[in-house]
């Protein structure tokens, strides 16, 4: 009975929905409104010169639109914390449950493989972080990847294994770097003279503006991307680790 | 009618959102509602994109004298950037909480869950109603 | 050949997002969505927007795909309980 009410009221919407969809403008029209609008000729035309980078996009998420950007690595952020306050995080020095040792069983093919591939795998992403201006990519598709090879690792070769890699050292100091890195960007944009997180410091020279834009890019997606890559792999080891269980523990 | 078929992505940016409808509403397990989900999130942001489309566009990457006038919007892709972020941050503190869930009732079906307080009622009812009688 | 090529794309999302939605076996239904994840991908691709292809491809077959398979297998799960 509700499948059919569901199934109904679904058709209804769709076919609100379609009415709607042909009486917008042409798909791909140069007269679109949203293409035709100012602000899109003006962020085509001018990022090269004013944000000093290739890749127009990069030239958007970084510095023309940058709040939007620190709010995003807020909300992953949250979404790492609220996922440790649920699920809690292994302690320093505790003996780990006797599941997480046991090594997942694999042929010897597959563990080669895969001992072979993750270092040219993360060797990718960083090249991904570097080139965000020069190429598509940017800081968060590289962090991404980065935790992509970290899941492939565990996977095959068992939570304890790849904890050895990875301590809880290196991750908790590293868990808010994205956010921490634009805070820091903005108080230098303010004691360069210009507004909160801004690339354009008026107390410098003209002819140092160019390399302050980019070091302080480049400087960004590192953070993005390390902050991103070290958040995905807290979440999966805290997903992945087994519930302890005291007496086995012992 | 030939609108409609000029707009065949935004008509099917439309379908896959009732399919993720559908699926967040009909389907009993949590994880399934959970893929309906991720299908709704992103048919919107396909309908979003295919809003800045131009036609015989080039992707927005100023290199080898590539013309500013024939790009296509970058504004969407910005902004579609922050939102696939905060879909996979949705993803991941949900199936957490679904792991959670399990621990604690040991099942994932949404209609015992929210049975269990009602029939739990019910036999503390009929208990007491035994113990009464005997 | 461009709308030939985005119109298969799209009825092939379609046929995926489907039967991801009709699976009855969890893992099934999770690994279909992996394949939809690709194929979306692949669309952004042929909407002009490389950035958003590469984020997509690492985060759904990459990030999301993974932590469905690691709450599956957590929850002991492999059979999605019987419609009435």
């Amino acid at each position: 009975m509700k499948r059919i009410v569901a199934l109904v009221s679904m058709m209804a919407l769709l076919a609100l929905l379609l009415y709607v969809v042909a009486s917008m403008p042409t798909m791909g029209d140069a007269g679109n409104p949203t293409n035709a609008s100012e602000i899109t000729k003006y962020y085509l035309e001018n990022a090269e010169e004013e944000t000093f980078t290739v890749n127009v996009i990069t030239g958007i998420i970084l510095n023309y639109r940058g709040y939007d950007t620190s709010g995003e690595v807020t909300v992953i952020f949250c979404a790492l914390a609220a996922v440790l306050a649920v699920l809690g995080r292994e302690k320093r020095g505790k003996i780990y449950a006797f599941a997480d040792r046991s090594r997942v069983p694999s042929s010897v093919i597959v563990r080669t493989m895969v001992a072979f591939l993750v270092p040219f795998i993360i060797l990718f992403s960083i090249y991904t972080i570097m080139h965000g201006e020069l190429s598509p990519g940017g800081g968060f598709q590289g962090g991404a990847i980065i935790g992509a090879s970290m899941i492939i690792f565990t996977t095959i070769f068992g939570l304890f294994e790849s904890s050895q890699r990875i301590p809880q050292k290196i991750r908790f100091p590293l868990e808010g770097s994205a956010f921490l890195t634009f805070f820091i960007v903005g108080v230098l944009g303010l004691l360069g003279g210009g507004n909160f997180l801004t690339f354009a410091w008026p107390n410098i020279s003209a002819n140092l503006q160019p390399a302050v834009a980019l070091w302080l890019t480049i400087f960004l997606e590192i953070g993005i991307g390390l902050g991103g890559a070290m958040v995905f792999i807290s979440i999966l080891f805290s997903m992945i680790r087994e519930e302890e269980d005291v007496t086995a523990a012992a | 009618m030939s609108q409609l078929l000029h707009n065949y992505q935004y008509a099917a940016a439309m379908l896959l959102f009732c399919i993720g409808l559908y699926t967040v509403i009909v389907r009993r397990n949590i994880i399934k509602k959970l893929i309906g989900l991720n299908i709704m999130e992103t048919a919107v942001f396909f309908l979003y994109i295919s809003l800045g489309y131009l036609n015989d566009g080039i992707a927005p990457i100023r290199v080898g004298g590539a013309d500013p006038s024939r790009m296509v919007n970058p504004i969407p892709q910005a902004l579609i950037l922050t939102g696939i972020v905060v879909a996979v941050s949705v993803t991941a503190l949900a199936l957490a909480l679904v792991i959670l869930l399990y621990r604690q009732f040991g099942t994932l079906d949404v209609d015992r869950l929210f049975r269990d307080e009602d029939e739990a009622e019910a036999e503390a009812k009929a208990g007491a109603e035994k113990e009464g009688a005997a | 050949m461009g709308t030939t090529l985005n119109l298969i794309f799209i009825v092939l999302m379609v046929a995926t997002a489907l039967l991801a939605v009709f699976a009855r076996d969890l893992l099934a239904a999770v690994i279909i969505f992996s394949v939809y994840s690709l194929i979306m991908a692949l669309m952004w691709q042929r909407l002009q927007a490389p950035d958003l292809a590469l984020t997509e491809a690492a985060v759904g077959a990459g990030v999301t795909t993974v932590l469905f398979v690691v709450a599956i297998f957590k929850t002991r799960r492999r059979e999605e309980e019987e419609e009435e």
